[in-house]
């Protein structure tokens, strides 16, 4: 069997890290539009995260699941045991 | 693809309405297969506007290869000068310029042009034979049109019949692969001579002096004056009375300018033009918005446009028309300036939900005429009795004011039966026929309950005061406000993106209005509240009365709901009333709200309690950073008393509206003629030791707080420049990769949010930098603070720290020091350059004519003073270069001497400004920078707030640092000391900031040279580059050869004028570039042949810059205007084209700059480089776009490309690739 | 193959616990309309197969070059363009 080249092991290994954590949530910057998300990883899909969004730039685009590139996805963050919460991001209409 | 234009110029009778104003001595071009055609039918029809009597419009593909034929029936040479376009400047230029053969015409001649044309986009064209500003000028007269250039592969339709069209202002494009859409063409013009129907000069009825000057579109104006003889007359409805009404059609049918026609959700371009000679205007759409450049997804999100004399933008609304709601109705489109928009200057977008076929009628009759559905679109559905479609389902009657809307006013009406059957799903006040917060229906909804009050304002702490005050107030404020215990403010109202707001808006303003030396007496019977930017219903919420529309206004004392959708615009809207604005904005009546951010919270930045309101507050977020949000509002026409209550500035008669008044911000203003205190020098009227903290805004932050600077201009008619010293941001918000500025021109209405941060603790002055305003108390400051301090809360995504008392020093009237040490704001690593300026008096000599400044005062390089001295070197604008990385060191001496300035009282008879007063002239000078990162407290070259003194006084030397940390390009400078004594005689000067590693080289020489206005660049990984400075300036004071004073711009008109024009301040003064000028006055005394004007055969060079090139040589100019008059300008060169923003290679492209007003900076880069697309040699003329009165004032020069080599120029050395 | 953090790190030639600076892939980012180049600075706290984390981490905006982002943040190891190591999280240096 062929050895996995230097990129194909990081990929790997970034899908793998991010399937880990089904159940968990998770922090999305997308240098694409709408930018962000926040959500719930649902599974892992071949090389997309299906999250289940509560949060994005825009509320019209929220609610509803979304299937991420895992590769297309700049950077992010996962909620675990030990390592500090995602804000919680309620709308108010400005009165805290 | 080729394409043949046989064009004709004309002179025509040109009729702008149906009242029978026309221009006797119009002039056009026009198809010579419509010649005939036209002549025939202004003929018969010598009172009524004629269809084919408008701007001529053509069209091409990009890539297309043009020829016109051009036949000239004027009685002066004539031609047709083609901007953006590239072309061979020796037959197509339009012009006859310096050593160029003439491409203009004599009467009864013909000529060719050829144009090859690139890039999509509009190519306007106008006269350039005859640039005289009087009423004899072309441009004037109406000799203008534009090219629309498409898409290659797309080809056009008429919107009524979907059959070929040659030529008009309105057209359907289609193109195989791209959604058609509907094409607006929107020339606005100004200052054409018109007479009424009895041949006279109109008259305004309601002052009986002579009407404002004409401010057209397309050859069409509807000024509310005529409108307003059929109301006095009873020929409509007599209460149908007040300003806005006349937009209405209910009354009087619909107006003589241009109607754009579409379908809801049709996608549209409106091609804006400004064909005028003078004016910069304010273009704005109701309900829509638009990308500020269309190239540039990351732009900014804007709906009103400033656009100086000869410029152009295309405006294509986001989401279609009708924008994301859905709106349908009449989008009023309009100069926003108020005395434009009264003198007829609007017109109006209608977007029809019902299919026209042409049998169909308005409700008072007319026919509407057909409109070809887009076909690629869904076609709107018939007309049917029970859903007829606008705006017959709206329950109005013709002759009489439009009805109120349903369910929106507080004991109103429900819905007719029609209205129900138009209306969506669940009708609520301020949403019937559309429904903005529907998309979202989890938004949160966020109420405002405001009215609308007159109350005395007092606006500085000598007493200036408006009795006659109107603002908008929160309710729950209203006792606190009119009691005084609460300042009145502009009402600033702060929600997150994502919200639904809604505003119940009670009118608490009284009837009565004016009836003082000011204004007219005129019953202000009703109000509303108009926004800008949010998404609404624009039938029933648009706060106004246009066309078939409702008047969704309330009378004194009631109460109507509004409702708006804050999708993502992220910064200010601006809202105010459009019933009365020409008569009261300027009394107070503007706001503005502000969309921040999602999921933030709001608080007061002294006692972190949760608002909902302020000009200065605390915005927090849990993601982003937290940021302080201060507000500004500039205002003009601000009608005040001094404390002795003798009006302030008024006008000559009451409602006139010839610039009444003086100024302010936020309802406050802090002149400089009342901070002469202590040693009563100029230098130091911004310092808080000597005259204390000024009224106008101070906000606080700590150092390294990201701000939020909301800038709108809230009344009424004028430019105004905003700067900060020390503070830069990007120029598109949204877009990263933006150039950094520091100052931004704006007009009524437009809003912008600056985005910064205070580097270092100190206080930062921020002005409106033009003389006048800033003379007049248009500045404040930003105060930085070092260590946390008491009554201001920190960011709480900051360390939190232990607050100390608040401790100011105590204002004693005495100069603050020098600094003794002045911290290195770069790292230890910078390279370090000295400079060593002098500031010494100088005559300067602006032209060959003998045309100086004897009192001169210019900044040079120690090593130049002699030469300059002597007569060997002429002084140009102090230029200093630098390369990024570099950390500067400037040591500025002062050789001023008394005695050596015009007026030792410090008034000025001219130029002049308003309200002068005593203010000698300062000894003292120093020196400001733009864009530079500096230690604000000791380095940015004024002495403001409780900063060090900055300036040297006689005989002294200060010194400064600045960090020069990225490559920004063209910076100004200029001295801080004394605004009004120092900057005409020439105080000023241009930072150059070049990438790291460059050289700056003699282009003759080739020797190191970096002070002159030419010079090589030359750097390892760069292009050759020539570089060419350009100062544009004015409010110059000239004398000429004899010692007579030069009065401009009376004493430079080419020609007669029946027009006893008495100009405006901002108008005043001489102008040119480099402290030189080519008064185009001069010229005709010698040959008095209009055609010659540009010629050098005829006249030699011109005073101006000559700049030198070789075809396809880079060529970048930096352009920069440090001086002071209000009057924008704008920059042209002809020809070439370059990136509209020099960081931004995505950016638009365009072949002009502007509006360019003090302390505007700009890098022109120019594509293809000297001699354009085809590298051709020739003579190409810069000059400014504005016909009055800048190019004849001498604003214009030349850009020489060779054709052969020359001895005196060596060539750039091209690098090539070496062959392996 | 699990290698443990430490030997991750060490692939990458870094070391747990030291302070660095990454640039990502893309021309610019966007939270709710706050637009920024991918730059960030801070600690490296953990290195998998396909990702390391950043905790605490500072973007470094150009109008807040300080701000220290709420929760740590994942980086795919392929949207790193560059990476140098010791690099103190408060350095000032132009943004542009």
């Amino acid at each position: 069997m062929k050895a996995l080249s230097s990129n194909e092991r990081h990929e790997e290994g970034l899908i793998q890290f991010v399937s880990e954590h089904a159940g968990a949530k998770m922090l999305a910057m997308t240098s694409s539009f709408p930018y962000f998300f926040i959500g719930r990883i649902i599974k892992v899909m071949d090389d997309y995260v299906i999250l289940s969004v509560e949060t994005t730039n825009v509320a019209e685009l929220e609610n509803r699941e979304w299937h991420l590139h895992i590769h297309d996805i700049e950077v992010f963050y996962i909620e675990r045991d030990g390592w500090p919460a995602i804000p919680d991001l309620k709308e108010t209409g400005g009165d805290g | 693809m080729k394409r043949f234009f046989h064009i004709v110029a004309i002179p025509i009778r040109i009729v702008l309405n149906q009242f029978g104003d026309h221009n006797p001595n119009g002039m056009m071009y026009v198809l010579k297969e419509n010649e005939r055609k036209v002549k025939r039918l202004v003929k018969k029809n010598p009172f009524t506007p004629v269809e084919l009597v408008q701007p001529l419009i053509i069209r091409a593909n990009a890539g297309d290869d043009i020829e016109i034929l051009f036949e000239n029936k004027l009685p002066f040479p004539a031609g047709i000068h083609m901007e953006e376009a590239d072309y061979d400047v020796m037959d197509s230029d339009g012009a006859e310029v310096g050593f160029n053969h003439s491409s203009l015409v004599k009467k009864g001649k013909k000529t060719t042009y050829h144009f090859k044309v690139n890039r999509p986009g509009t190519y306007p064209f106008s006269d350039l034979g005859n640039p005289s500003s009087t009423e004899k000028g072309s441009n004037g007269n109406g000799l203008f049109g534009a090219l629309f250039v498409q898409k290659r592969g797309s080809w056009w339709t008429h919107p009524e019949t979907g059959g070929p069209i040659t030529s008009g202002p309105f057209a359907d494009i289609h193109h195989p692969f791209l959604p058609s859409f509907r094409e607006y063409a929107w020339l606005f013009h100004d200052e054409m001579e018109t007479d009424d129907l009895t041949g006279n000069k109109p008259i305004n009825l309601m002052t009986n002096e002579q009407s404002e000057s004409t401010h057209a579109v397309n050859y069409r104006y509807e000024p509310l004056g005529n409108r307003k003889k059929l109301v006095d007359e009873g020929v409509v409805c007599p209460e149908c009375d007040g300003e806005e009404v006349h937009h209405d059609s209910w009354v009087f049918g619909d107006p003589a300018t241009p109607i754009l026609r579409g379908y809801k959700g049709d996608p549209a371009v409106v091609r804006l033009v400004h064909s005028g000679v003078k004016e910069t205007h304010v273009f704005h759409y109701h309900v829509h918005q638009w990308l500020k450049d269309p190239s540039n997804a990351d732009a900014e999100i804007i709906d009103a446009q400033s656009i100086s004399p000869q410029s152009w933008y295309d405006i294509e609304p986001l989401y279609g028309l009708g924008s994301m709601q859905g709106s349908i109705g009449d989008a009023i489109v309009h100069c926003h300036l108020y005395p434009h928009f009264e003198a007829g200057m609007w017109g109006m977008n209608r977007i029809f939900d019902t299919l026209q076929d042409g049998t169909q009628y308005y409700p008072d009759g007319t026919r509407i005429k057909a409109l070809q559905p887009l076909p690629d679109r869904p076609k709107p559905p018939k007309p049917t009795k029970d859903k007829p479609g606008f705006p017959n389902f709206i329950p109005g009657k013709p002759g009489f004011k439009a009805p109120r809307p349903p369910l929106g006013i507080e004991g109103g009406r429900g819905l007719t039966q029609l209205e129900k059957n138009a209306a969506i799903e669940n009708p609520r006040p301020g949403a019937v026929f559309a429904d903005p917060c529907g998309f979202n229906p989890e938004a949160p909804i966020v109420e405002y309950r405001v009215s609308a009050i007159e109350l005395p304002i007092i606006y500085n702490r000598q007493g200036w005061h408006d009795p006659k005050g109107r603002i908008f107030v929160l309710d729950e404020d209203l006792e606190a406000v009119l009691s005084g215990e609460k300042e009145p403010e502009p009402l600033v109202i702060h929600t997150p993106a994502g919200t639904c707001v809604r505003i119940a808006f009670t009118n608490l303003l009284p009837e009565i209005a004016g009836g003082d030396v000011f204004q007219m007496f005129t019953r202000t019977y009703e109000a509303g509240f108009h926004i800008h930017f949010m998404k609404f219903d624009g039938l029933v919420n648009d706060g106004a009365n246009v066309g078939w529309n409702y008047d969704s206004s309330v009378l004194t004392g009631q109460t109507i709901h509004y409702e708006y959708y804050a999708d993502v615009e992220l910064k200010a809207w601006f809202y105010h009333d459009h019933l009365f604005a020409a008569h009261y904005q300027q009394h107070g009546v503007f706001g503005s709200g502000v969309i921040h951010p999602r999921f933030t919270t709001f608080l007061d930045s002294k006692t972190g309690e949760p608002v909902v309101e302020g000009t200065e507050i605390t915005a927090v977020h849990p993601l982003i950073p937290d940021y302080r949000d201060l507000s500004l509002f500039v205002q003009d026409f601000t009608l005040l008393y001094n404390r002795d209550g003798k009006p302030i500035q008024p006008p000559d008669y009451p409602g006139s509206q010839d610039d009444p008044g003086v100024f302010g911000v936020n309802y406050k203003c802090e002149p400089l003629q009342f901070r002469l205190k202590g040693p009563g020098d100029p230098a130091y009227s911004f310092s808080s030791y000597v005259n204390g903290d000024p009224i106008t805004p101070v906000f606080k932050c700590y150092k390294g707080d990201p701000l939020r600077i909301r800038l709108i201009q809230g009344a009424q008619e004028e430019s105004h420049s905003f700067h900060v010293h020390g503070m830069r941001w990007k120029a598109e918000r949204p877009d990263v990769e933006t150039r950094f500025e520091s100052q931004k021109h704006i007009g009524i209405s437009e809003s912008f949010t600056l985005e910064t941060l205070a580097t270092h603790a100190g206080d930062y002055l921020w002005t409106f930098a033009t003389e006048e305003d800033l003379w007049n108390g248009l500045w404040g400051l930003i105060r930085a603070f070092d260590e946390p301090v008491e009554g201001l809360i920190q960011l709480t995504d900051q360390k939190q720290r232990h607050p100390v008392p608040l401790l100011l020093p105590e204002p004693d009237g005495i100069p603050p020091v020098k600094a003794a040490e002045i911290d290195r704001p770069a790292s230890a690593e910078a390279p370090l350059r000295r400079f060593d300026i002098t500031a010494f008096h100088v005559p300067l000599n602006y032209s060959k004519y003998g045309e100086h400044d004897p009192y001169g005062i210019v900044f040079a390089h120690k090593e130049d003073i002699d030469a300059i001295l002597n007569g060997l070197k002429a002084p140009e604008p102090l230029i200093l270069r630098v390369n990024a990385g570099e950390e500067v060191e400037i040591h500025l001496t002062n050789a001023l001497t008394p005695g050596h300035f015009p007026f030792e009282d410090g008034v000025w008879p001219y130029p002049e400004v308003k309200e002068q007063a005593f203010y000698p002239p300062s000894l003292r000078i120093s020196l400001h920078p733009q864009l530079v990162l500096a230690d604000v407290k000791t380095s940015s070259g004024e002495t403001a707030g409780f900063n060090f003194d900055q300036s040297a006084g006689p005989g002294e030397t200060i010194a400064y640092r600045w960090y020069i940390d990225h490559a920004f390009g063209a910076s100004g400078l200029w001295d801080m000391t004394d605004i009004r004594n120092h900057r005409s005689l020439g105080t000023f000067g241009i930072l150059i900031a070049e990438p790291r590693g460059s050289e700056m080289l003699d282009p003759v020489y080739l020797t190191e040279e970096n002070k002159a206005s030419s010079i090589v660049l030359k750097h390892p990984f760069l292009p050759e580059t020539r570089e060419y400075v350009l100062v544009m300036h004015d409010g110059v004071r000239l004398e000429d050869k004899k010692g007579n004073l030069i009065i401009d711009p009376a004493d430079g008109i080419l020609g007669e004028t029946e027009e006893e024009d008495l100009f405006d301040t901002y108008d005043q003064g001489s102008r040119g570039f480099n402290y030189r000028t080519e008064r185009l006055i001069r010229r005709l005394e010698r040959h008095e042949e209009t055609a010659w004007l540009f010629s050098s055969k005829a006249h030699g060079d011109p005073s101006t810059p000559v700049f030198e090139a070789y075809p396809g040589d880079p060529v970048t100019i930096r352009l920069v205007n440090p001086s002071e008059r209000r009057r924008a300008h704008t920059f042209r060169l002809h020809g070439h084209y370059w990136n509209a923003d020099a960081m931004d290679l995505t950016s638009e492209v365009k072949s002009f700059d502007g509006p360019i007003i003090t302390g505007h900076t700009a890098d022109l880069k120019l594509h293809y480089g000297a001699g354009g697309w085809y590298g051709l040699s020739g003579d190409y003329l810069y000059r400014s776009g504005n016909i009055r009165w800048d190019i004849e004032l001498g604003m214009w020069g030349i850009l020489r490309v060779y054709k052969r080599m020359q001895k005196h120029l060596p060539p750039l050395e091209m690098k090539k690739a070496d062959p392996k | 193959m699990a290698l443990s953090n430490e030997k991750w790190a060490e692939e990458l030639g870094m070391l747990i616990g030291e302070s660095i600076l990454v640039v990502t892939r893309s021309d610019q980012l966007n939270l709710f309309g706050q637009t920024f180049r991918p730059i960030f600075a801070g600690t490296l706290r953990e290195v998998g197969e396909g990702h390391l984390t950043l905790d605490p981490v500072t973007i470094k905006m150009v109008t807040a070059p300080f701000f220290q982002f709420p929760v740590p943040l994942n980086i795919p190891l392929e949207n790193i363009a560059h990476f140098t190591r010791h690099f103190a999280p408060d350095k000032v240096f132009p943004l542009t």
